[in-house]
């Protein structure tokens, strides 16, 4: 797989060529990848994703697992010439999502049109982490904490001289 | 400058202090809380039950409080500021006092992003770390001669007999053996018998058995309950390390199922990673 970007402070854009035979066009949406804020959550974000890529992806929800310690959200996204990919995107638990607004059965179903924030893996498969879902009515709720959650942050606990 | 000028500069002056006060000082000295600011049991001891978020100071329900930051909540202001990840260092927090071969031990942990997180395997935090996570709700249920406390995250709990001592025959626990006692209006709760397997307040911030924590509890008013802790660990610390946090009244919250082990894939995914070498490490 190859990835070509263009990068600036405003938007990112990026065009992927995916096994020659699936491009997704990418918008980015900067106001997630650059306001990080860490918040409490289960283990580490940053070892499996990397925050250096934020993705939005828009797509058919084919299934949700309400699940701990972490539910799970499958989306088809369609590229521009009609491929499809399903994504796993990694979000809260259930406890944690009923508070933030979600209900099993009734906020999101199989076949609902969704837009999804998040980070891509590492290992540059199919998996994400997502953030903001936009629902097909214009609700945004929160599936899952910001990029860099649980990783250790950016100063250690100790001072090691 | 007119008379009322200066009266309202004058006083404005010395809320500012008492604030500041209120924000330090008042933390290390017991002082006496009004009586009328805060519930209390039919034995006049501050009255702690109900459902509490650790680590914030926002007051409201859940949606309220955490709405704007987006700690678990709606998110309307993802730019306001949040609590930390219980595996981040807060901007305000020293470094923890460890011995120097302890501390490069830290710091390797938190050079592997933290993977090495006993919670990553479902196991309880301990404390004080299961005390400082903010995202799950904790439950205090309190009589006169025992406190009880649920958490959410892992569904774990502690059984905190009031008056009482230690059993000297511990089995070492995640959790620990915890008995409180009251000092004025504060509930002061020591805790021993620990094993070795848990963090205590960030990534890597491992222990040993001789870990004995002494918490403060001291409700301030209806909303917050100031949480101080001292940690000390004579094989891996150089001083005792105290932390400051407090737990705010989430009326209307309940605790829901947290049962980890459903389906818990992060495990697997760190194996994955370090056996394809991708790399993740700092």
């Amino acid at each position: 797989m190859q990835i070509f970007g263009a990068l600036d402070s405003q938007n990112v854009v990026y065009t992927i060529a995916m096994a020659g035979h699936l491009s997704l066009t990418w918008l980015l949406a900067p106001i997630v990848c650059c306001l990080a804020v860490p918040v409490h959550a289960h283990h580490s974000f940053g070892a499996e994703y990397d925050t250096s890529k934020p993705i939005l992806l828009t797509g058919i929800v084919t299934k949700i697992d309400w699940t701990n310690p972490h539910s799970f959200l499958y989306v088809d996204v369609k590229d521009d010439k009609g491929n499809v990919v399903n994504w796993k995107l990694e979000g809260y638990p259930p406890g944690v999502l009923y508070r933030t607004g979600w209900r099993k059965d009734l906020t999101v179903k199989v076949g609902d049109l969704v837009t999804v924030t998040g980070w891509r893996a590492r290992d540059s498969t199919t998996l994400a982490h997502s953030r903001e879902v936009t629902l097909a009515d214009g609700k945004k709720l929160f599936f899952g904490p910001p990029a860099g959650t649980g990783d250790g942050g950016n100063t250690p606990a100790v001072e090691v001289k | 400058m007119t008379h009322s000028l200066r009266f309202l500069l004058l006083a404005a002056v010395a809320v500012l202090q008492l604030s500041v006060t209120a924000q330090t000082a008042s933390r290390a000295v017991a002082k006496p809380t009004p009586k009328s600011l805060i519930p209390r049991s039919p034995d006049g001891k501050p009255d702690l039950t109900g459902v509490w978020q650790a680590g914030s100071t926002q007051r409201g329900n859940w949606e309220e409080a955490n709405g704007d930051l987006g700690v678990g909540g709606t998110g309307r202001n993802p730019a306001a500021a949040a609590t930390p990840s219980f595996n981040d260092r807060p901007a305000d927090r020293e470094a923890a006092p460890y011995q120097p071969w302890a501390a490069q031990k830290v710091l390797e942990a938190f050079n592997r992003r933290a993977i090495d997180d006993p919670s990553a395997l479902c196991l309880p935090l301990g404390v004080p770390r299961l005390a400082l996570l903010g995202l799950f709700p904790a439950q205090i249920v309190q009589t006169p001669k025992q406190i009880v406390i649920l958490y959410e995250y892992m569904s774990v709990f502690r059984v905190i007999p009031l008056g009482a001592t230690h059993p000297d025959d511990l089995l070492p626990s995640y959790m620990g053996n915890s008995v409180g006692h009251w000092e004025g209006d504060t509930l002061v709760v020591d805790v021993i018998g620990f094993n070795d397997k848990t963090w205590l307040a960030g990534a890597g911030t491992f222990h040993s058995d001789a870990l004995h924590v002494v918490e403060r509890y001291k409700r301030i008013n209806k909303d917050r309950i100031n949480y101080d802790v001292t940690i000390e660990d004579a094989k891996v610390l150089t001083k005792p390390w105290t932390l400051h946090s407090s737990m705010m009244l989430r009326e209307g919250t309940r605790l829901e199922e947290y049962v980890c082990a459903e389906n818990n894939l992060d495990p697997g995914q760190y194996e994955k990673l370090l056996k394809d070498g991708v790399k993740f490490t700092r």
